[in-house]
């Protein structure tokens, strides 16, 4: 039985790679439910490794002259990620799969995204870290290449230049930190026991930082975001699998952290500052757009502010907090992405100024309204449980900037309602079309999430449970701050 | 009396396999097709690659260490021969096309192979530059077979070009007998490390003047002028062959010369570490601005000419490691989107990138073949590409060139935009009438495709496939003989 658990993240990981291979051979009729079914299978396997307790660290010698090893783990922070991507991942699939015709390459994509997804989260050597991140990326271009608007050759170079430009600086951080530090291989294991010192750290550091501040994204790294989300297919399912994408967050909290605890430290009020202006300046921005999609891109940057304030901050109680919204963040930002495809599929815009729906779609304005509230940190949902902890945590850090963070909150408030007010509710304009309320698999897609935001947004404990000791471990590699 | 020179001929089979062919081709043109003659020769270089596993693990030498079969040479030729059977694959199919089906261009082809395995199996400086020369020769005969404007021009170029950078390697070999009284790669290695002040200075500039002559035939910045003109001009098989075959022998003709004879020789790491930072920063910013695929291919491979170079910079335990690595992947992906392109375009001009907007619905297994070969020469991971990139990094990074590594870094992002544009037009619907040659899809070229794209995949990831065979430190500690 040991031996199987062991198998059991790799069985995740590759699963939906797998899943998409053997949708290329698969006839048409069959293909939605074979990606539905290798999604559940992944799920399945992810829920398998929960009510285990997680997993051990398997560990195989995958290049042994170069040291690189193909470690894995998925226990805590990595596990919750994990099934969150798994769970939105199979949601996606639900819908892409009604909703976009002829759907076989962009089910083969997400498919083949899980895997890179997944395994960022499971990863625990460097370069097999980076591996993932970069295969996740292949899928995500052909996503928009495939199904994207008409600009959007603009916004995938732009959302390629930058990642990439990030990326390849982290790999010459990581072949830095691996040399300097004199490890035996790249595994974290090994690396952590081999800390590299002085002046070297802070520079490894910002090569390892300009990575993730891309991915999060943080101001002003953030620029690739909007454009992505907008030139992408209206259905918004390769926006889901964006929103996953957001590994930033974690790769500072499980690579950066524990490989540079004194360049953390050091550097820790600027990147707090970087990222509390992050959170303000897109809620401000967020407040003037009229396109649904590119209003919750900078939403979902704002969020994204806070996880990184609260990452950076490095108090247990912030980097849970921090946690907790990354992967809850990903349920509500995912569905509600959803939703403005459903939104789109009905009225055939993106418009936010388009009024009166509520009338007749009164239940997709129902739980899009529920969403929007887990999104701004109502209480009684995830959403709240994460944001009132970062700014908990950060206070005590540093409670000026925690004090600018917060404001973030009011004007989150402010932009979501604002716009759902003009979608929804006000006045239906003359000669609009009939607006055709949730059916089938819609209701699913949406209410799924948003019971899971509620379970844990007033039954924190298990998810709490899961993420605390993976907190606990990594700061202490800061010597009990 | 006249003296027989010790000539013992096994360590020299795969090169006489290869010259088999040459001849072949040469006498039996007058009665046979090209097409039995280019089987001819794909069974030579077959039969020269098995040669080389049968050689493996034997270091033999031949004329007195003027000609040694060791690992290096071996793990080079292999990778020459890779390079040369995915040519005449192509030209199987496109030779008629380009109207260069003679038998004339088959052996044209074969001497410069021969050339090509000359140099990496070379001990001694004058081994080398006869291999290089012949190498040569034949590739200017080569770029202007065809007969048209452009060819006879980029031919032109290439030959007047190339022969200044002869007659610099030249001379600066002279240099460097005259400082250590030897063209022996082991004497000169020997040698270098004990030289007096005076000697230095000759040999520095004998060093430096090689590296220049080298710099002609790799396409280092700023010698690379001749590249993207002789590529664009040449038919495209041709510019397959050069960019890949060519390259990768005088790259190892560098190796054995740098990282073996004059590993110790001061002065020219730091040199050829400035050359390298403007060749990446030229390469990839030139290729970002153009518009034909064909050319831009042609500026990639001067961007790849940098990273390859990094190699050198590292010790020769990392570097030749790194590039023994590298110089296969390269010629891998580098030979199968040549391939596509030669197949596909509908003149030898290649064709524009924004022609390639929605290749992957009119020809899907090219288009994915050749997305899996843009991505791997964008060094993206899993593809083999990657980890190419990764080891010239770490090469460098390791023996303190660790600013190169960032500006390598920096300057991929260029590359990575110039890969993507195509890669990803590729795939977006398109519903205007195709513009590639509709019948260019044929069983040989296919292969050919096939074979570069399955190598990547597999060697990116399972890399020690390969590299378990080129990492061993001992085999690039004795590039210069004992």
């Amino acid at each position: 039985m040991n031996s199987f658990t062991d198998w059991l993240p790799t069985l995740m990981i590759f699963l939906p790679l797998l899943g998409s291979l053997l949708l290329l051979v698969t006839p048409k009729t069959f293909r939605d439910e074979v990606a539905g079914f290798i999604a559940a299978l992944t799920l399945g396997a992810g829920l398998a490794i929960w009510r285990g307790g997680g997993s051990e660290l398997f560990r195989w010698d995958w290049i042994p002259p170069l040291g690189i090893t193909y470690s894995v783990q998925l226990g805590g922070v990595s596990l919750a990620l994990a099934l969150v991507t798994a769970l939105m991942s199979f949601i996606a699939i639900l819908y892409a799969a009604r909703r976009i015709p002829n759907p076989g390459p962009m089910l083969s994509l997400i498919l083949a995204m899980e895997t890179g997804l997944i395994g960022i989260f499971a990863a625990q050597d460097l370069m097999l870290f980076y591996v993932f991140f970069e295969d996740a990326l292949i899928p995500a271009l052909l996503m928009l290449a495939m199904y994207g608007k008409n600009g959007r050759m603009a916004a995938l170079v732009k959302f390629a230049a930058y990642t990439l430009f990030g990326s390849l600086l982290m790999l010459v951080s990581i072949i830095g930190v691996r040399y300097l530090g004199g490890s035996p291989s790249f595994a974290m294991t090994d690396l952590k026991q081999h800390l590299v010192t002085g002046s070297a750290q802070t520079w490894l550091y910002l090569g390892f930082l300009t990575a993730m501040a891309v991915k999060l994204p943080l101001w002003p790294l953030h620029a690739w975001l909007p454009d992505f989300h907008e030139q992408n297919h209206d259905s918004g399912v390769p926006d889901v699998m964006g929103t996953l994408y957001k590994v930033g967050g974690y790769g500072i909290f499980t690579f950066a952290v524990p490989l540079f605890p004194d360049a953390s430290l050091e550097l820790r009020p600027i990147l707090m500052g970087l990222a509390a202006f992050t959170a303000l300046y897109a809620a401000w921005i967020a407040f003037r757009q009229t396109n649904w999609k590119r209003l919750l891109a900078y939403a979902g940057l704002s969020h994204m502010g806070f996880v990184a304030l609260g990452v950076f901050s490095l108090n247990e109680t912030a980097v849970i907090g921090a946690m907790y919204l990354l992967a809850f963040q990903n349920l509500y930002t995912g569905a509600l992405f959803l939703s403005v495809g459903m939104l789109q599929e009905r009225i055939g815009s993106l418009e936010t100024r388009v009024g009166g729906v509520m009338t007749q779609a009164g239940a997709l304005g129902g739980l899009t309204m529920a969403l929007w509230f887990a999104s701004i940190a109502v209480p009684g949902l995830a959403g709240f449980i994460g944001e009132f902890s970062i700014l908990l945590g950060a206070y005590q850090v540093s409670p000026w900037l925690t004090f600018i963070a917060g404001i973030t909150t009011i004007a989150a408030a402010a932009y979501a309602l604002t716009a759902f007010q003009h979608t929804f509710w006000q006045a239906r304009p003359a000669g609009a079309v009939t607006v055709r309320d949730l059916v089938h698999t819609e209701w699913l897609i949406l209410a799924i999430p948003l019971g899971l935001l509620v379970l844990f947004g007033v039954y924190s404990t298990p998810a709490l449970n899961l993420m605390q000791p993976a907190v606990r471990a990594v700061l202490s590699a800061l010597g009990g701050n | 009396m006249l003296q027989v020179p010790e000539a013992s001929l096994t360590p020299l089979l795969p090169i006489l396999l290869v010259l088999a062919g040459a001849i072949s081709s040469t006498l039996l043109g007058f009665w046979l097709s090209r097409r039995t003659l280019t089987f001819i020769n794909i069974g030579a270089v077959v039969a020269s690659a098995l040669s080389v596993g049968w050689l493996w693990n034997r270091d033999l030498s031949s004329f007195g260490g003027g000609l040694r079969a060791d690992h290096a040479a071996l793990l080079l030729g292999f990778v020459i021969l890779a390079g040369t059977l995915m040519t005449l694959l192509v030209t199987l199919d496109t030779a008629w096309r380009a109207r260069v089906a003679f038998p004339e261009f088959d052996a044209m082809l074969m001497y410069a192979v021969t050339g090509c395995l000359l140099i990496a199996f070379s001990g001694d400086l004058i081994v080398m530059l006869i291999g290089l020369e012949i190498m040569s020769l034949s590739s200017y005969v080569l770029a202007t077979l065809q007969g048209s404007r452009r060819a006879e021009e980029s031919g032109l170029k290439y030959f007047l070009l190339g022969a200044a950078g002869s007659a610099v390697l030249i001379y600066g070999l002279a240099f460097v007998y005259g400082a250590t009284g030897s063209l022996n790669y082991a004497v000169i290695a020997e040698k270098t490390s004990t030289l007096n002040p005076e000697n230095t200075g000759i040999l520095v500039g004998g060093a430096l003047l090689m590296l220049c002559g080298f710099g002609f035939k790799v396409a280092l910045a700023p010698f690379h002028q001749w590249t993207p003109d002789v590529y664009g001009g040449a038919p495209t098989s041709v510019s397959l062959f050069l960019s890949t075959v060519v390259k990768v022998a005088a790259f190892a003709g560098m190796l054995r010369v740098f990282s073996g004879a004059l590993d110790n020789a001061p002065g020219w790491h730091s040199v050829l570490a400035v050359l390298i930072a403007a060749t990446l920063i030229v390469g990839n910013l030139a290729a970002l601005r153009q518009t034909n695929f064909k050319r831009m291919l042609a500026y990639s491979a001067v961007a790849h000419t940098g990273f390859l170079g990094m190699a050198l910079l590292g010790t020769p335990a990392a570097g030749g490691a790194a590039l023994g690595y590298y110089l296969l992947v390269y010629t891998l992906m580098t030979a199968a989107a040549l391939a596509i392109v030669a197949a596909l375009q509908r003149s030898e001009e290649g064709f524009s990138v924004t022609d390639m907007r929605g290749l992957y619905y009119r020809h899907p297994g090219y288009a994915v073949a050749l997305a899996v070969c843009l991505a791997s020469l964008a060094g993206l991971p899993p593809f083999a590409g990657f980890f190419g990139k990764y080891l010239v990094f770490q090469a460098a990074f390791q023996n303190g060139y660790a600013w190169v590594s960032v500006l390598a870094a920096l300057t991929s992002v260029a590359a990575l935009v110039y890969y993507l544009r195509p890669g990803m037009l590729m795939f977006m619907p398109d519903r205007t009438p195709a513009r590639e040659y509709g019948l260019g899809q044929r069983a040989p070229t296919t292969l050919a495709v096939a074979l570069g794209v399955a190598g990547v995949t597999v060697l990116g990831l399972l890399p020690n496939l390969w590299y378990a065979f080129v990492a061993h430190p001992d085999i690039w500690a004795m590039l210069a003989g004992r």
